[in-house]
């Protein structure tokens, strides 16, 4: 988990996944209330990758092209969130958020909104929460859907030497029985995640500071 | 009442599961800030047994957790206490007896209407047998580099483990697509994760793979299993992965090693197949040259009986009587000539025949064969012959030498059936130590006789078997295929050599390099007298000879010469006459090859009672008797069997005239 200078510990993963899980879970409440149904959402694990590593990855695990919802978020630390699903997986989501009553051919003219509006929904909560257990504010820009594959949706430039790193978070998401596959991935330039690193120790610290 | 069915049922619970070894359940009242545990949850954690189901403080849920996991379960609660809503945590705890006990602890969290948690209940699992098999399972995968993983039929992706993904150079995760995987096995390949739905003939499989991290070309075994769970439900493949790289380039090398190793000793073989076969036809030419040396001394033998009667009958015949009987004497002699000639062949071809070298003046030799030539080269040929005055004189056996000169203009006639020109020239060459490889001879002078024509010429291929015995490019019945080999026996027996050079359509030029002589050659000898030159009574001659024909031939002969004959029929009684003899005897003739005491042996025996005895050998084939190196002894002198009246006469006269 080492990539450039900044390093998340475990202890440092462990807490950004909790406050990640937070956020998610009040996403899937959120949710719940919207389609009157079972939405379950959890984030198993966290990993800090390079944008190279992080479009590997993601090509590794899926075989299909890509479709993400992106939202820009600035404030102590600043960067750009993506929700990202497998492509074959969005019309199954866009079906099971809007309750199965629509037709195929409805499902795709609502599809663009559908996902814009969940991932607004999942990010939005993530980011917020994170802001709230970090105690800072965040500022976040309009939902913005996607398509591609790994490399466009990292933006993968191959002209610059440097690249940003990824906080790369799996999503367990599974609405009416459907289960689906996603992925959460925060891009931010080193200084951003060396201010994620401090805010997470003092979070670590108000917790764990009470076990003295 | 409701609540007590509850409890009731939850005691009831709790004792399956503490039987189970298992569980303690804990409920994590947010809003009070009070933690109820389980009876099972106090004892594991060491609260005491009154602890059960009494507020605790909160507190006390981190009590007994090993410190090493405190940090990351209240982070984890934490998250709990602020919105999430699952719990799913692996801890270690410290029992009150010590025993560090793995913990599997499982929660999820209540929430009110405005989302906010109120409670968080959940189960304790003792995962700790679970655990240490994962453990070692763990270690067993790294340390061995083995990766499992479980592939059911008709799924998209593939549960592996960590090492299964770093075998094949993919980032770890817990699942992966089946075509990610077979993405990484090479084209030809048959996929490492069956696509197909048909269940694998074999699981236990071999792969090459490029890594998909660093690109590496490297090869997996897969071993494993199918089963199925139930009948008619789809497969499961449970099975392993493992770099058998090392192992495949060890067994290509050795393979290649083997392969090269078969090479080599392919080569050996051939080497010694050809070695073998040299060594077969030299045995083979061995045997032959025996052969051929027993023949000639029998067949010289009777040679000698045939022209020697065929001679005395014609000396014999008077003018009046009929010229047909004179003819067909003529005849019968000319036959034995011939076979004579032929048994002569086969003894130069076998490198057997005695020579008799002598100072050999090359100018004179090839002038001397010119008629011969003329007559034996057809008239379509024209024949130059170029030996200036200033060539060295040579050492050599002239009779043999014309022969072999003799042979190449033969062969450059037939290579010449349209006509040509063919030059027949004698001149010096020194041949230095860096020459001397090539030219097959050791460093010094000789004289070059070259046979050249402008004929067919040879081929390569061709040229490097013409000294093979019996090999002729002449058509079947035309060549002895003894030729060349004759006069490459002869050259090297001279101590000379054969060169040949030649290129189809280019004509052949083969040069003879004979040793210079320091000595003058001999003058020729006198024109010839035409009558045989006689002896008289006062000589006496020993004759011993085995072959009783023979011997009262030459015994015949020299009478008939007017010499006076003792004979012997072998050594011993040839060595009695010689002891009691009344009259000196001035000359001994022997045969060379003859039971008991041989003619070489004879005359050292003889020479030791009489030191200036001279001595003649008659033979057909001396063998090594009376030879070193295919020459003769100096002082000995040999009569080649068959002989004629003539040379017997002449030969006899020169050796006694001579001391």
């Amino acid at each position: 988990m080492i990539t450039g200078h900044v390093a998340l510990s475990e202890l440092e993963q462990d807490a950004l996944t909790e406050i990640v899980n937070i956020g998610v879970s009040r996403a899937a409440s959120s949710l719940r209330k919207m389609i009157g149904d079972q939405v379950v959402l959890s984030v198993p694990s966290v990993e800090v990758v390079s944008q190279r590593r992080a479009a590997r990855l993601i090509s590794e695990r899926e075989v299909v092209d890509l479709i993400a919802v992106r939202q820009d978020f600035s404030g102590p630390f600043c960067g750009r969130a993506l929700l990202i699903f497998p492509e074959t997986n969005s019309l199954e989501l866009v079906r099971a958020v809007t309750g199965g009553a629509l037709s195929a051919e409805e499902a795709v003219e609502m599809e663009q909104e559908a996902l814009a509006e969940t991932g607004n929904i999942i990010l939005n909560s993530c980011l917020a929460t994170m802001a709230n257990m970090l105690k800072r504010s965040l500022s976040m820009t309009i939902p913005e859907v996607l398509r591609g594959n790994g490399a466009t949706l990292f933006e993968i430039d191959e002209t610059t030497g440097s690249e940003g790193l990824v906080l790369f978070l799996y999503i367990d998401f599974a609405v009416r029985q459907r289960d689906i596959r996603g992925y959460i991935a925060m891009l931010m330039d080193i200084p951003s995640l060396a201010t994620l690193k401090q805010l997470l120790d003092e979070f670590i610290s108000r917790i764990v500071g009470e076990d003295g | 009442m409701a609540d007590e069915a509850i409890i009731g049922n939850a005691d009831q619970l709790r004792a399956v599961l503490a039987a189970a070894g298992a569980s303690g359940a804990w409920d994590w009242d947010i809003v009070r800030d009070r933690l109820t545990v389980d009876a099972r949850f106090a004892e594991l954690y060491g609260l005491g047994a009154d602890a059960a189901d009494q507020p605790l403080p909160t507190a006390a849920f981190f009590r007994a957790i090993h410190p090493e996991d405190r940090a990351r379960i209240r982070i984890a609660v934490a998250g709990m206490l602020a919105g999430s809503e699952f719990f799913s945590k692996e801890f270690r705890i410290i029992a009150p007896d010590g025993a560090i006990l793995w913990m599997h602890g499982r929660g999820r969290s209540q929430l009110d209407d405005q989302d906010e948690p109120i409670r968080f209940t959940g189960l304790l699992v003792d995962v700790t047998d679970r655990k240490r098999t994962e453990e070692r399972l763990r270690i067993a995968q790294s340390a061995g580099g083995i990766g499992t993983f479980e592939y059911r039929d008709g799924f998209a992706t593939v549960s592996v483990s960590s090492e299964f993904c770093r075998l094949l150079g993919l980032h770890p995760a817990d699942r992966l697509p089946v075509r990610t995987i077979n993405a990484v096995v090479c084209e030809d390949e048959e996929p490492l994760i069956p696509e197909d739905g048909a269940e694998p003939a074999s699981i236990d499989s071999v792969f090459r793979i490029r890594r998909s991290d660093d690109g590496a070309d490297r090869w997996i075994a897969r071993r494993g299993e199918a089963m199925r769970d139930s009948e008619g439900s789809g497969y499961r493949l449970l099975g392993v992965i493992y770099d058998v790289t090392d192992a495949k380039l060890q067994e290509t090398r050795l393979r290649e090693l083997n392969d090269t190793l078969e090479q080599r000793v392919a080569q050996e073989i051939d080497e010694r197949l050809r070695a073998e076969d040299a060594l077969r036809q030299a045995q083979k030419m061995e045997a032959v040259g025996q052969l051929t040396g027993g023949i000639a001394h029998d067949f010289n033998n009777l040679l000698t009986i045939i022209t020697g009667s065929v001679d005395m009958a014609l000396r014999r015949l008077d003018n009046s009587a009929d010229p047909r009987v004179g003819r067909a004497l003529d005849n019968a002699m000319r036959g034995a000539e011939r076979a004579a000639a032929l048994t002569q062949r086969l003894l130069a071809f076998s490198r057997r025949q005695p020579l008799d070298p002598r100072a050999v003046e090359v100018p004179r030799l090839l002038a001397g064969m010119s008629d011969l030539l003329t007559r034996t080269i057809t008239e379509a040929v024209a024949i130059a012959i170029e030996a200036p005055d200033d060539v060295w004189t040579i050492e050599a056996d002239p009779h043999q030498l014309e022969n072999a000169i003799l042979n190449l203009a033969v062969n450059a006639r037939d290579a010449m059936p349209q006509g040509g020109s063919l030059t027949i020239a004698a001149g010096n060459r020194q041949v230095a130590a860096h020459q001397s490889d090539e030219s097959h001879v050791s460093p010094g002078d000789y004289v070059a006789i070259t046979v050249s024509d402008n004929g067919t010429g040879m081929d390569a291929d061709t040229l490097t078997k013409v000294f093979d015995p019996f090999f002729t490019t002449k058509e079947v019945g035309k060549g002895t295929g003894l030729g060349l080999s004759m006069v490459y026996g002869f050259a090297k027996q001279s101590g000379g050599s054969v060169l040949i050079d030649s290129a189809l359509g280019e004509g052949t030029t083969v040069t003879l390099l004979l040793m210079r002589s320091v000595q003058s050659a001999e003058p020729p000898a006198d024109a010839m007298d035409e009558r045989e030159p006689f002896g008289s009574a006062s000589e006496t001659i020993l004759v011993v000879e085995d072959d009783d024909d023979v011997r009262a031939y030459t015994v015949g002969t020299l009478r008939e010469l007017g010499y006076r004959v003792v004979e012997a029929h072998d050594g011993a009684s040839a060595l009695a006459l010689l002891d009691k003899q009344d009259q000196p005897i001035k000359l001994l003739i022997t045969d060379v090859v003859m039971p008991r005491m041989s003619g070489s042996e004879l005359a050292a025996a003889a020479r030791a009672r009489q030191p200036r005895l001279r001595i003649l050998y008659t033979s057909g084939y001396p063998r090594d008797a009376i030879m070193r190196d295919g020459r003769l002894d100096s002082g000995v002198e040999l009569l080649a069997k068959p002989f004629t009246f003539r040379s017997l006469a002449e030969r006899v006269r020169e050796i006694i005239d001579k001391g």
